[in-house]
């Protein structure tokens, strides 16, 4: 599953977190592999081994110099892309740089966002052109946090449109999704209310899956709730209303943890300051975080600030606040890495089961004839999530049309 | 934002470590599924047959009879549909564009009068999604894979503990 990853550009800081020309320098852990991030005076980025070639010394305490990163134990020091330039003590300094370069990978700003790439050259792949990611600045507003799991229980969670229903709507009779300012007044929220038990269609796309989440409309019509998923960790929510259209990346740190990235934007407009305060406040899909981390405030040491009141009176239904913290809280609590062996799925975990064979197979073309795998090209990137209402004889491949396509300066389909 | 410090195993922060997660009780699963497979058709019923051989534990497969009404096993017994499927919990359905409309409806309504989960699975090998066939099968359907082939069902079955 690594080199898979190792196909992709990856999300792995916000421009936030590397925010002027020589400013200091960030670790970052990746697919199991620590880096540092740096931005040199010149506003080059480089993303290296975290670790100075000469006796293993954090880079972190570097000091960014014109031209690059210099440890501050011996004076090694290195250009964005790894390679040594100075060793001090060396007589011949630069016949003994020449054989010294940290391990570096392409770091690129596109959007808000810095994107990684940590596979083969050769292979390295387009830019990213998600649509979140290249409308303009004021229309798109993207967050992290730190989820403590690996990265495809995080990910099942957002392709699992059946658990929308109980653990963020509130069951038949809650009000979870009108209460969040992000959601609220859609029209679609009343057919979540109306119907609880969904009808599902799993259909084969490009680069992943479109999963299909069906329920009773007016008469003889059907309100669909459509989301992608790009293989291998990119998924969107439906839309609701004007409101922004959101979605996630998850992405491995290691084993046992993954960056949650969670995006809102909207394709025609500006975001509007109170929605931005919402989304810098928690709501929607994202967190309140500790300040200064990436950390959610309610997490598994305060076990996720559970109110015990509100869940049994049912204004929370799982007594966890927020959207993204009820995913993380449920999902953490599977254990690091989930054993699979204990499931009990069901029919309409069919999206999952999909998923989990389509990676499969992928992976394992990868690994055992080369086939360059899907998701990793601007065809397969364009691509939205879906809420509309058709009549109920109409497949709904058929009915959203270009829909599920991003294009610039058309508004998202939308209940 | 005060961090609590956990006093006892229930607490999330010792609880979801690897550590504690290994302790889960493990105990075999039972065998939880009492599911029919049933072809809507006659290609279908080839890859019914292929995925039959399977490691399953209560699963049974079916050819349906072109009114729905009966269901034939795979050596040839021809029974009621509605006695076949009384006593289970899910039904999943293969169809491909071929699919006998009337068989589709009969067992659907069957399942749904007996509130038993559905799936539909439409075999897509070379051909392109037929709107009938969709249409035929998907009111019936609580889940429905589109495109589907041998391996989704293999899997399906397998995920579900058939």
């Amino acid at each position: 599953m690594g080199e898979l990853f190792r196909r992709y550009w990856q999300p792995i800081l916000h421009t936030d977190e590397l925010p002027e020309d020589g400013c200091p320098p960030v670790r970052v852990k990746l697919l199991s592999e620590r880096l540092i991030a740096v931005r040199t005076p010149e506003g080059e980025y480089g993303l290296m081994d975290e670790f100075c070639a000469h006796r293993g010394v954090s880079m972190f305490f570097g000091r960014v110099e014109n031209g690059g990163i210099r440890c501050p134990y011996h004076g090694w020091k290195y250009n964005a892309n790894g390679q040594a330039i100075e060793v001090p003590s060396e007589l011949n300094n630069s016949e003994f740089c020449k054989n010294v370069k940290l391990r570096s990978y392409p770091l690129a700003k596109v959007g808000d966002l810095l994107w990684a790439y940590l596979g083969d050259p050769q292979k390295q792949p387009p830019l990213p052109t998600w649509e979140f990611a290249t409308v303009p600045s004021g229309q798109t507003f993207t967050s992290k946090r730190l989820q403590e799991s690996n990265w495809l229980q995080a990910l099942e969670g957002g392709i699992d449109s059946s658990h929308v229903t109980w653990l963020h709507g509130g069951g038949p009779t809650g009000a979870g999704l009108e209460a969040d300012p992000l959601f609220a007044g859609a029209k679609g929220n009343q057919y979540n209310k109306g119907d609880v038990k969904p009808f599902f269609e799993v259909v084969e796309n490009e680069g992943g899956l479109l999963i299909g989440a069906r329920r009773n409309a007016e008469e003889n019509h059907y309100y669909w709730r459509i989301t992608p998923w790009v293989i291998p960790n990119f998924t969107m929510v439906p839309p609701r209303g004007d409101h922004p259209v959101h979605g996630h990346f998850w992405v491995p740190i290691d084993d046992e943890n993954c960056w949650a990235w969670s995006f809102d934007y909207h394709p025609t407009r500006d975001l509007t300051e109170a929605e931005v305060s919402a989304m810098k406040a928690g709501a929607g899909v994202h967190s309140k975080n500790i300040p200064g981390t990436y950390r959610p405030e309610a997490n598994k040491d305060n076990d996720y600030l559970i109110n015990r009141h509100k869940q049994k009176t049912g204004e929370l239904f799982s007594g966890v606040e927020g959207i993204a913290i009820q995913d993380s809280s449920l999902q953490e609590s599977m254990g690091p890495t989930v054993d699979r062996t204990k499931e009990r799925l069901v029919a309409t975990d069919a999206g999952i089961i999909k998923a989990r064979q389509k990676l499969r197979r992928v992976v394992e073309a990868l690994r055992d004839h080369g086939t360059e795998p899907m998701g990793n090209v601007p065809e397969h990137q364009n691509i939205r999530s879906v809420a509309i209402v058709l009549p109920a004889d109409q497949p709904f491949v058929e009915g959203i049309g270009d829909g599920f396509k991003a294009r610039e300066g058309v508004p998202q389909t939308t209940v | 934002m005060t961090m609590t410090t956990p006093n006892s195993v229930s607490a999330c922060a010792r609880a979801v470590t690897k550590e504690e997660a290994a302790y889960r009780i493990d105990y075999p699963l039972a065998y939880a599924r009492s599911t029919r497979v049933v072809a809507l058709d006659e290609t279908a019923e080839k890859t019914v047959r292929s995925v039959a051989g399977g490691p399953w534990g209560q699963a049974q497969f079916y050819t349906a009879s072109d009114s729905g009404e009966e269901l034939i096993t795979l050596d040839g017994q021809r029974r009621p549909m509605v006695m076949e499927i009384e006593h289970s919990d899910s039904v999943i359905m293969v169809a491909t564009n071929s699919i006998v409309s009337t068989a589709a409806a009969s067992v659907g309504a069957a399942c749904r009068e007996r509130s038993i989960m559905t799936a539909g699975l439409l075999l897509l090998d070379a051909g392109a999604l037929d709107g009938d066939a969709l249409s035929a099968l998907r009111p019936y359907a609580r889940i429905l894979l589109v495109p589907a082939d041998e391996e989704d069902l293999f899997e399906l079955l397998k995920a579900i503990r058939a």
